[in-house]
């Protein structure tokens, strides 16, 4: 991983996207993205919680909701 | 009392006050803005979240402190505003409903697992929820779920 120091003001480039340091707190920073519109630009979190959702929707099922509880041991 | 064609439970009939809205959806499933909340006799203490529009959208749902007792639920600015709530820690089981969303198992041989990370938060008294990601990386987005009978060590 490239690892690069960078103060409030300043950016960098990916391609064509600049990124910039807004503003740097106690224990959050503040980042601003100028990228084409057409490009998604989506927190790492909230990707991760789509797969999991489409995971778990994809796993239900009756029988599976059966097993789950034996698993369990809650039945 | 209204009914709902579901995929899970065949037809089935629902309180008006079981339904909550999401405004945003979920990630996933962003057009998805209701799902009533179901206990079926002897699926205690799994809930679902069923979809209202489509029958085959089903989640399996366990009250996050079921899974850890000690969860601590932390809403931001945006989050607690949707909610209609004034609280960034809003009580579980009085402000709030809290779940996590389980996955059963990708594999027949995974161990199931729930989603801490992104807990479905409900409050049931303005009727509106939404998936509220934590912040940091404190709760895994794939808690294991062990049966009690493999939480006990061997003595």
């Amino acid at each position: 991983m490239l690892v690069m120091r960078r103060r409030a003001g300043e950016s960098f480039l990916v391609g064509d996207i600049e990124i910039q340091v807004l503003e740097v707190g106690g224990r959050r920073v503040k980042l601003g993205i100028r990228a084409p519109e057409s490009m998604a630009i989506v927190r790492r979190e909230v990707q991760i919680t789509e797969s999991e959702n489409l995971a778990a929707a994809e796993s239900v099922s009756r029988g599976v909701i059966d097993s789950l509880l034996s698993r369990l041991g809650w039945r | 009392m209204p009914r709902i064609q579901t995929e899970c439970f065949g037809e089935i009939e629902f309180l008006e006050s079981s339904v909550f809205h999401f405004p945003l959806g979920l990630p996933g499933f962003e057009d998805e803005r209701a799902f009533v909340f179901l206990d079926r006799p002897g699926t205690a203490p799994l809930l679902f979240m069923q979809s209202l529009a489509t029958p085959s959208l089903c989640f399996i749902l366990l009250p996050i402190l079921a899974v850890d007792a000690a969860y601590e639920l932390t809403l931001d600015e945006e989050q607690a505003a949707l909610l209609g709530l004034s609280e960034l820690r809003p009580r579980i089981g009085e402000d709030v409903l809290c779940a996590a969303i389980v996955c059963a198992a990708r594999q027949p041989d995974e161990v199931p697992t729930a989603n801490l990370l992104a807990p479905v938060v409900v409050n049931f008294r303005q009727g509106v929820g939404m998936q509220a990601i934590q912040p940091g990386a404190r709760y895994s987005h794939r808690h294991p779920l062990f049966g009690a009978e493999e939480a006990v060590p061997c003595s």
